[in-house]
């Protein structure tokens, strides 16, 4: 997907550009036959519209995907709150359960 | 902050390591960003890294982050003899450091002892008398060794300075809940709620506290937070559920007999009562009865 997206955004900004190009040569045009300019001939603003959608759906895609802003989403759930560890005690009933002997920090 | 998404990551990763699959870095790290505690799968698996030249060396500077995550995970499964083996490599690559010097406290503390270790933090705490974990460390001592109510003294003093130390508070709140001091219990979830106020486990917590208070008024507020405990949870903590029936019977139960206007309307609870139901269904059919002959008795299902 991000590929396919940055190919339309690159086609984007190409459009784009090639809709300032056509403007500039029409008002050259507009000039040589003395006219005033009103506005951007019809073609350069469906061109515009395409590559502003195109630049859009490549904004939207590349970057990333969105993140839920949900509260019960499982991505912002919170099932646990975290081991207090700051206040962790160590004379506990894990004291009388077994450990591995064999486990030993080698030198 | 442990969301559903990061605790099934790190079930999945530690059923990996645990199956010999490799990963045990990435687990290790899980378990320190999401603070689990883990000790015995902390020891095997830190253990296993560094007794490895290779994969230590491959850690750069974290190798040095791993040797204090096992020496904790040590102390907490009593293994001093490995934590004293960590903390004495620690202490030759940073001397005089501070972060060591605590560890050695901990040692002290976890060969039980305290006169030692005290001594040790007052030390430390001599020199960085702002040394916040050094101050949690003697509230901790204190509950250790059993001295309940000298723990909560140093905890206020410590909360009077540190107000936003969101544990702390939450550590007082437990300790009160265990000394049935639940008014002081209650104000504790207060800060926590205003602290963090889209938590649904602080809601439930203080819906619980007022609950075992009692009272019309109080089991009308628990209700209420447990509602929102249920909203931010989507239905899917079970005991908010649960405390959500067991208030509004409760509420019943006490405004029996009264004129209508005190009654609340019914739809609330019948509609936990039928998501309990529901998630019974899918998840346990075999306690799906027990469930429902409860329910029924309190007369919350048909």
């Amino acid at each position: 997907m991000g590929g396919v997206g940055f190919a339309m955004g690159v086609l984007g900004g190409l459009l784009l550009a090639h809709a300032a190009y056509t403007t500039i040569q029409y008002r050259g045009m507009l000039k040589i036959v003395e006219e005033e300019f009103s506005g951007p001939p019809m073609n350069v603003v469906v061109e515009l519209l395409i590559a502003m959608t195109l630049c859009m759906v490549a904004g939207l895609t590349v970057p990333g995907k969105f993140l839920s802003i949900l509260p019960d989403s499982d991505d912002n759930r919170v099932v646990s709150l975290p081991a207090n560890l700051d206040f962790m005690i160590f004379n506990h009933r894990g004291r009388v359960l077994p450990s591995d002997a064999d486990l030993k920090l080698k030198k | 902050m442990v969301g559903a998404a990061e605790e099934a990551q790190l079930n999945r990763l530690e059923n990996q390591v645990d199956n010999g699959g490799g990963g045990a870095w990435e687990y290790l790290c899980l378990v320190r960003k999401l603070k689990a505690r883990r000790p015995d799968k902390v020891l095997k698996h830190g253990l296993s890294i560094l007794n490895n030249p290779k994969a230590r060396s491959n850690l750069g500077t974290e190798e040095w982050t791993l040797y204090e995550q096992v020496a904790i995970a040590a102390m907490d499964c009593q293994r001093v003899d490995i934590a004293k083996d960590c903390i004495s490599v620690l202490s030759n690559k940073f001397p005089g450091s501070t972060r060591v010097g605590r560890l050695e406290g901990m040692l002290l503390e976890a060969n039980g002892a305290w006169a030692d270790a005290e001594t040790t933090y007052r030390r430390l705490l001599e020199e960085n008398p702002n040394d916040q974990v050094v101050q949690k460390r003697m509230i901790a001592m204190a509950k250790a060794l059993g001295n309940i109510s000298t723990a909560v003294e140093y905890l206020n003093k410590y909360l009077e300075i540190y107000m936003a130390d969101q544990d702390a508070w939450r550590e007082l709140a437990e300790i009160y809940v265990s000394l049935q001091m639940y008014k002081q219990a209650a104000y504790c979830y207060e800060e926590l709620i205003l602290c963090q106020p889209t938590v649904p486990l602080h809601h439930l917590a203080y819906a619980e506290v007022l609950y075992t208070m009692g009272g019309l008024e109080n089991l009308q507020m628990a209700k209420k937070y447990y509602a929102s405990a249920i909203n931010f949870t989507g239905g899917k903590n079970t005991r908010a559920l649960y405390g959500l029936c067991l208030c509004s019977v409760a509420i019943n139960q006490i405004t029996k007999g009264r004129n209508k206007e005190d009654k609340e309307s019914p739809e609330l609870q019948y509609l936990a009562a039928e998501a309990l139901v529901k998630d019974y269904k899918e998840k346990a059919p075999a306690k799906l009865t027990l469930v429902t002959s409860t329910l029924k008795s309190m007369k919350l299902i048909s």
